[in-house]
């Protein structure tokens, strides 16, 4: 018996107001001048204007018909919506700046926004109710992204303001996204390889894991601002003093202080997850194996690891999130990253470049959290974990 | 051979184990019996050192065994421990691989012996050597367990209660597969349990247990016959004592032979001669009768069993 969905019904019914109330985009003269907001109607016209309402009202009436196969043409409208709006955003930018402003520039407004993020939940929830495999999903984004990218590469967005911001400045942004990614995974590494003689510590010395439990946690606790602050001052007497740090690039602001204090911030997660991890291992295989007749290491490596693997690779997609994120504050205290966008933007009372810095960021999580899910589904399926995620469907 | 003398424990203030002494011949089965937190368990861990002996001498084949390789004493000793303690990340086939890999067996060998024990015990090696431990139900992971306890051929069995979380079906089924197996292979086992009825069953000799003491070390039929203590005997049981005598014995040993076996009468009511008395002796009641033919597996008629002998038997 098929019932309506409703989660779907109440994403599309809030898409579809939103939509219509909210503004589309604005448009600026340049880039000091406050913009000029344009509701859906006014930006996209009739033509643009009922394409997303049609669209949206499919999905709407799928998600209500009780029909077999309803969730593939909610899935299409979805898909086919999510492509079309950087198109549809391109004729807004066509029609409205064109000889008008030659030096102006239009920018998303909530409308879109608000589209964006509601038609990206409701391709979610199509996709898990269809069941959808790894190669679907995998397809459905590659479309979406696509379209983007040929948008991007005829120039379709050029005189989105945050595509002009990044023209001015291609090479800071590549190295901006060097910068950020270097840091996120040092720090994520270099954690990784503290927590694994901590942890290792801690379950053979019952009495060490409470003082490094304490630690980690207390060093969570400290305000990110105020850790990155606070190394400025003996990372600069030190490298003052010792030649050899100076040498090593190592001073009080830049990459040092920021490494320092995204690994202190990364051990809580890590620590706590490899313990976890190594820990749940049930004591009776542990045991089973020893007395099979393997020595300590083969007991390690071959059991206790590879049945940990699943949880320790949770640990490292958590840790990757929270550095990826941490990272761009670390861009007060100079050591680069897409955190230096956010400030000048946020300096220059310049949204767009604060965009250019925060979409970024955002899009590096999303891609840690999609490798690692798919890692740790990996490793759990090699561990025999043979349960497949079951078909649902109403 | 395996020799206990004056072995003890401690785990803190509580000894699990105290001065027990206890030799197991090479061949023979012996079964560890007691209510829950005896020592049982303790007692089997220190034989492969799975916990270090706070007392006393623990010898196998005359060799103390603290001052065997650690590695070597385990690898030549199986062990099946309730649960299974299979690894859910390996085969079943990579799992009874273990021990031989170990040892360094080369591939071919180890493959072939793989095949060869789950055959031995009824699990198809087409259909099973590639399953993973989730995908079997509990009897199919209590075999394989068996037989990976049993894949390098050890001297030594150690079973920690193998079958203790199996339905009563399975476990007969099991129980009658350990003894088929050890017909066979005739391992020096020690089988820890704390069903007295598999004791009586599996046992070449049954040690009871009690607070980290042994109470009786002897035959099934001994400890039926003379119970050492009232503990021992309210284990066994006082009212169907003699049914559980009658369970130790099969038919063939009692029966009165014919001279030459005949062809059986077809639907008149039998037993099997690989049935035990107490069967024989179920069926003589539900049937009211006073003798039984006794019948092979070819429909033979090997011989008789009368209710006089009976009774003398289990007297
Ligand atoms: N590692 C340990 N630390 C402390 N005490 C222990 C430990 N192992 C066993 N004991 C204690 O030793 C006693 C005997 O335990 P053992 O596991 O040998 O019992 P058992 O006869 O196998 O019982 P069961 O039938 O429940 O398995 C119990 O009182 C138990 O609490
Ligand atoms: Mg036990």
């Amino acid at each position: 018996m098929l019932a309506p969905n409703r989660v779907i019904l109440v994403l599309g019914a809030i898409a579809l107001l939103l939509f219509c109330s909210l503004d589309f985009g604005t448009i600026q003269p340049n880039r000091i001048v406050e913009g000029t907001p344009y509701g859906a109607l006014d930006a996209l016209e009739w033509g643009g204007f009922a394409l997303v309402t049609l669209l949206l009202a499919v999905t709407l009436v799928a998600a209500v018909l009780a029909l077999p196969g309803r969730y593939w043409a909610i899935l299409v409208s979805v898909v086919l919506l999510l492509m079309a709006l950087p198109w549809l955003f391109s004729g807004f930018l066509e029609d409205q700046l064109g000889e008008r402003y030659p030096y102006g520039r239009g920018g998303f407004a909530a409308g879109f926004w608000s589209l964006l993020f509601l038609l990206a939940l409701m391709l979610v929830e199509g996709l898990r109710q269809v069941g959808a495999s790894a190669w679907l999903r995998l397809t459905a984004g590659v479309l979406v992204l696509l379209s983007w990218w040929r948008a991007l590469e005829v120039e379709a967005l050029a005189g989105l303001s945050l595509v002009m911001e990044f023209q001015t400045r291609p090479d800071q942004f590549q190295q901006a996204l060097l910068d950020h990614l270097a840091l996120t995974l040092g720090a994520v590494m270099v954690s990784l390889l503290l927590a694994v003689p901590l942890v290792l510590v801690m379950i053979r010395r019952v009495r060490w894991q409470r003082p490094v439990f304490a630690l980690v946690s207390f060093l969570q606790t400290i305000p990110s601002l105020a850790l990155f602050g606070l190394l400025i001052a003996p990372l600069s007497y030190l490298s003052a003093n010792l030649p050899l740090l100076q040498q090593l690039g190592i001073r009080g602001i830049g990459w040092a202080p920021a490494m320092i204090a995204l690994v202190a911030y990364s051990l809580l997660p890590m620590v706590r997850n490899l313990f976890v991890a190594l820990t749940e291992v049930p004591a009776d295989l542990l045991e089973a194996a020893e007395g099979m007749g393997m020595n300590r290491r083969q007991v390690f490596l071959r059991v206790q690891l590879p049945l940990a693997l699943p949880v320790v690779i949770e640990g490292v997609r958590m840790t990757t999130i929270q550095a990826t994120g941490l990272t761009a504050v670390a861009a007060l205290v100079g050591a680069g990253g897409f955190g230096t966008f956010i400030f000048q933007g946020l300096g220059q009372a310049a949204m767009d470049l604060v965009l250019l810095g925060a979409l970024p960021t955002v899009a590096l999580a999303l891609a840690a959290d999609t490798l690692f899910t798919a890692l740790a589904r990996l490793s759990a399926r090699l561990n025999g974990a043979t349960a497949q995620p079951s078909l649902i469907y109403e | 051979m395996i020799e206990l003398t004056n072995v003890s424990r401690r785990f803190g203030e509580v000894t699990a184990v105290d001065r027990i002494s206890l030799t197991v011949e090479t061949g023979e089965t012996c079964v560890l019996v007691g209510s829950s937190g005896c020592g049982k368990s303790t007692t089997l861990r220190m034989i492969n050192r799975l916990l270090p002996h706070s007392a006393g001498d623990i010898r196998v084949d005359g060799q103390d065994i603290r001052e065997v390789d650690l590695q070597q004493l385990r690898l030549n000793m199986g062990y099946a421990i309730q649960g299974t303690g299979l690894f859910p990340h390996w085969t079943v086939a990579r799992n009874i691989a273990l021990v031989p890999q170990l040892q360094g067996w080369e591939r071919a060998r180890v493959e072939a012996r793989v095949t060869e024990l789950l055959d031995m015990l009824g699990l198809s090696p087409a259909e099973y050597a590639d399953k993973y431990p989730a995908q079997l139900s509990g009897g199919q992971a209590q075999r394989v367990g068996v037989a990976r306890a049993l894949a390098a051929d050890p001297n030594i069995l150690l079973m920690d209660e193998p079958f203790g979380a199996l339905d009563a079906i399975t476990r007969e089924n099991l129980q009658n597969e350990m003894l088929r197996i050890q017909r066979r292979l005739r391992k020096t086992t020690v089988f820890v349990t704390h069903d007295i009825d598999e004791a009586l069953r599996l046992a070449d000799r049954i040690a009871v247990m009690d607070q980290g003491r042994i109470l009786q070390h002897d035959t099934p039929d001994a400890i039926l016959r003379q119970p050492a203590s009232a503990f021992v005997e309210s284990l066994v049981g006082s009212q169907d004592r003699g049914l559980k005598l009658a369970a130790l014995q099969s038919v063939a040993e009692v029966m009165q032979r014919h001279p030459q076996p005949r062809q059986a009468v077809p639907e008149k009511v039998s037993v099997g001669a690989q049935d035990s008395l107490r069967q024989a002796l179920s069926v003589m009641l539900w049937q009211q009768l006073s003798e039984l033919p006794v019948v092979d597996d070819q429909g033979l008629e090997l011989g008789v069993l009368t209710r006089e002998r009976l009774w003398r038997e289990t007297a």
